[in-house]
């Protein structure tokens, strides 16, 4: 049996790229909280850095991290894995 | 200006190699994490690699033999190198039965198919994986890693806790590290003398909320026995 759904690809590409619909994808975009880090507790060990999924923590001029909110997800696992507690996360209105 | 010697990412490379600017995984994926870890630890390799152009102009190391974020298969990273080839496997258990959980069968078939270096690794541990990948390239004939990621979407917990889950998986002795080398000697990677209540791995995910105590209890005997025939492969020195 034939299917009778004719959907061409030209068709399929055009309703995709319409401008209307698209916009630039950013990782970030849908997050929920973001980490914030104490500079009064924090030890500069890098921790967080190592189990960012998303690479989204980078080394500030200071030597304190700092999380890249254009890649962060909000996933909450540099809060997880602070040995002295430092990161904080903190909800975005 | 560092007031202390230990630095976590001077073990490390500090350069990216897998950072997507559009980074679809999901939030606390761990298969991106454990991606990100390996491709530190292939540093050499990627530099020789074909790249890929993405949308953006960022240049990607065309290495998989799928889509990286592919949630349907395991994905296979295959790397070819002289003599050999090394194979790593992204496994993040997306069957999601309960005996899948528990056992891991490939490196064993891995050994007996003779390759010259198998090792089970998880990013919950970055540095063992990274000197596992190392070994792996460097070894002579072919290689094979396992790598569990622990993913919040198909399991089902709270994406805080990917790290957690897999160290907990690691120290309930439900995915034991372990490294074969050259003539089949095993050797034991991150050994606790007590292991973790196999309960407390299960318990927060989602997918097992209906797993009754009998079930735990003949799961923990199983764990118990696999491990024991692994120990046993273990020749004193």
């Amino acid at each position: 049996m034939e299917s009778t759904a004719k959907f061409t690809k030209s068709m399929v590409e055009c309703s995709l790229l319409d401008k209307e619909l698209g916009r630039p994808f950013k990782p970030g975009a849908r997050r929920e909280a973001t980490p914030e880090w104490d500079k009064d507790k924090c030890v500069r060990c890098g921790l967080c850095y190592v189990y960012c999924p998303d690479g989204a923590i980078y080394r500030a001029e200071d030597g304190f991290f700092e999380a890249d909110t254009d890649k962060c997800k909000g996933c909450g696992i540099c809060h997880r894995e602070c040995w002295f507690g430092v990161i904080s996360m903190v909800k975005e209105d | 200006m560092d007031k202390f010697s230990l630095f976590v990412p001077n073990f490390l490379p500090f350069k990216e190699y897998f950072v997507p600017e559009k980074n679809i995984a999901c939030s606390g994926c761990g298969l991106a994490l454990a991606i990100r870890q390996t491709y530190k630890a292939l540093e050499a390799v990627i530099e020789k690699a074909e790249w890929v152009k993405a949308g953006d102009g960022k240049l990607f190391a065309k290495l998989f033999d799928k889509s990286p974020m592919g949630n349907s298969e395991p994905s296979l990273l295959r790397i070819k190198k002289p003599g050999g080839e090394l194979i790593i496997c992204f496994d993040n258990e997306a069957g999601g039965s309960l005996e899948e959980a528990v056992k891991k069968a490939m490196p064993a078939i891995a050994v007996a198919e003779g390759f010259r270096y198998v090792a089970t690794a998880c990013p919950s541990y970055p540095f063992d994986l990274y000197e596992k990948v190392k070994k792996g390239l460097e070894a002579e004939g072919k290689a094979y890693i396992h790598i569990l990621c622990p993913c919040p979407v198909a399991w089902q917990f709270d994406p805080e806790l990917t790290v957690k889950i897999g160290r907990w998986a690691v120290e309930s002795r439900t995915f034991p590290l372990y490294e074969v080398g050259s003539a089949s000697a095993y050797h034991l990677t991150g050994t606790t003398a007590k292991p973790r209540p196999l309960a407390d791995y299960l318990k927060p995910q989602y997918r097992f909320a209906e797993i009754s105590e009998q079930q735990i209890a003949d799961l923990t005997t199983t764990v118990e026995s696999d491990y024991k025939k692994l120990t046993d492969k273990i020749q004193p020195e």
